[in-house]
């Protein structure tokens, strides 16, 4: 979404100087991160295209207004189908190449991107409660309380997703560790044994400390990994799916 | 201050068939009066033993669990049956066992103690509060979803409870209802100076708590402290008198 698009929305809603549409579309769509010169180019651009029009106004600063043929644009834009956002993450290419030996590290990285996102959620909390709290009964609320959700919900969904990934490399983890002592103990049942380990005990907790376990299992996977992190993660997340 | 209620290096597993489930890991938490404290959970995660833990409904393997200063595993039965009915409001959306009234099943908690007649008055007290009041000879069949809730919430705080306890209040709530639980539960913090700690099942139901947090894997995360403040004017949650009082395994080490 473009700022020139958002701005004319917010001048159609209601004519006004830049500086209180540049607040507004901070409250509004805070998530879309625009920044203030971003209405002042995208009110230069729409009124060089004959889209909102100067206004002499009561104050010392320039109102603008929709024109008929801005009013005709938005419209066109709204009632248009939306594109499908891309996928493109650079946490999955992370995730995609790393290596078992990584584990510790990447447990701590996607735990990194929890607080993140639960720190996003926070923002936008504290962005609502600076604002009159919305009434979900009136029109503007309603459509206020929807778009802050839809943020919500991407976060929430990427927060599943992490706290997921984090579950299944700490389950991994244990089990590398398992895998390690066993090895120690007593020779190994099969060349995937350890992985096997790793995907029965997916609900079993590591013995030690998680950290001492993990470091366990980084040294274990520096001997011999038994087969690559994805399909193990994969009979992982497979197992899951069928507890 | 204080805080009311406060949870130290807490530990929970449980046997799942030959296997150990660990729940809850070295979890760390405070909440004050006058507090909204939501933790959000994906289902299992552990939320509604992380509030039974809270009211000694369940036993932690590890830590203590204090409630106004006093280490909730050393009151006797009767001692923490009191606290139950008088200091601690636990809210679940469950309902009564049997066929009651909703004022009959509001003033229960308070029978005992005050009496059938100032029970019911305190019942029917609850129920406006709620803006139920028209619910009170209804039956909880008869009711949706969020009526539910807000009944529940009655049940909770008929007793006058500093501590409110809430699991997953807005479950398959629609936006209106989820907001009304939600801001209830919010002026019962604010204006009422109610410590609640609530679970939430979806993300939405966050945005009228004081603090939040998410539990997964066993770990209660937090979010990292916010950057300065460029307005002037304070955001409503950090009122003088106020703490913060939500602490990470990390931030506690």
């Amino acid at each position: 979404m473009s700022a020139k698009i958002a701005v004319l929305g917010l001048v159609i809603e209601e004519p006004g100087p830049a500086h209180r549409l540049t607040a507004k579309l901070r409250q509004r769509l805070s998530s879309a991160e625009f920044v203030d010169s971003n209405v002042y180019s995208a009110l230069s651009r729409l009124e060089r295209d004959g889209l909102v029009r100067a206004r002499a106004s009561d104050s010392t600063s320039t109102d603008y207004e929709a024109t008929e043929d801005g009013v005709r644009h938005f419209e066109q834009w709204l009632f248009a189908s939306s594109s499908a956002p891309p996928l493109r993450d650079e946490l999955h290419m992370k995730i995609a190449l790393c290596q078992p030996r990584n584990l510790p590290r990447m447990i701590e990285l996607v735990y990194g991107q929890e607080l993140v996102c639960l720190g996003r959620v926070q923002e936008l909390k504290r962005s609502f409660e600076r604002l009159r709290p919305p009434d979900p009964k009136r029109w503007s609320g309603l459509v206020l309380v929807m778009v802050r959700d839809a943020e919500l919900a991407f976060w929430e969904s990427r927060l599943t997703w992490l706290q997921g990934v984090r579950e299944s490399l700490e389950h991994m983890g244990a089990g590398f560790a398992n895998a390690t002592r066993g090895q120690r103990e007593k020779p190994p049942e099969s060349p995937s044994a350890g992985f096997a380990n790793a995907t029965r005990g997916q609900r079993e907790e590591p013995p030690e400390q998680d950290r001492a376990g993990y470091q366990n299992a980084s040294r274990g996977q520096r001997e011999e990994p038994p087969e690559p992190l994805g399909a193990g993660y994969q009979n992982a997340s497979r197992l899951r799916r069928e507890a | 201050m204080n805080p009311l209620l406060s949870l130290e290096a807490v530990g929970k597993s449980y046997l799942r068939g030959p296997h150990r489930l660990r729940v809850l890991k070295d979890v760390a938490l405070d909440v004050a009066a006058g507090q909204l404290i939501a933790v959000w959970g994906k289902r299992g995660a552990g939320k509604t033993t992380l509030l039974k833990i809270a009211a000694r409904l369940e036993k932690p393997d590890q830590g203590v669990v204090r409630f106004d200063g006093v280490d909730l595993a050393t009151l006797r039965e009767a001692e923490h049956t009191r606290l139950m009915l008088e200091k601690i409001g636990w809210v679940r959306r469950a309902g009564p066992k049997s066929d009651l009234e909703m004022l009959d099943y509001v003033a229960l908690p308070r029978l005992a103690e005050r009496g059938r007649r100032q029970a019911y008055a305190l019942a029917r007290e609850a129920l406006e509060r709620v803006g139920m009041a028209e619910c009170a000879g209804q039956r909880w069949g008869s009711l949706s979803d969020g009526e539910r809730s807000l009944v529940a919430i009655a049940h909770g705080i008929v007793r006058a409870p500093k501590l409110l306890l809430v699991d997953d209040p807005t479950a398959n709530l629609d936006v209106i209802e989820r907001e009304q639980v939600n801001g209830l539960l919010r002026s019962l913090a604010d204006e009422e100076g109610i410590a609640v700690l609530m679970t939430v099942p979806d993300m939405p139901a966050l945005m009228h708590a004081h603090h939040i947090a998410s539990l997964s894997g066993g770990r209660l995360a937090v979010p990292p402290p916010e950057p300065p403040e460029l307005s002037h004017e304070p955001p409503r949650d950090e009122e003088p008198g106020r703490v913060i009082q939500l602490r990470s395994r990390e931030q506690s080490a």
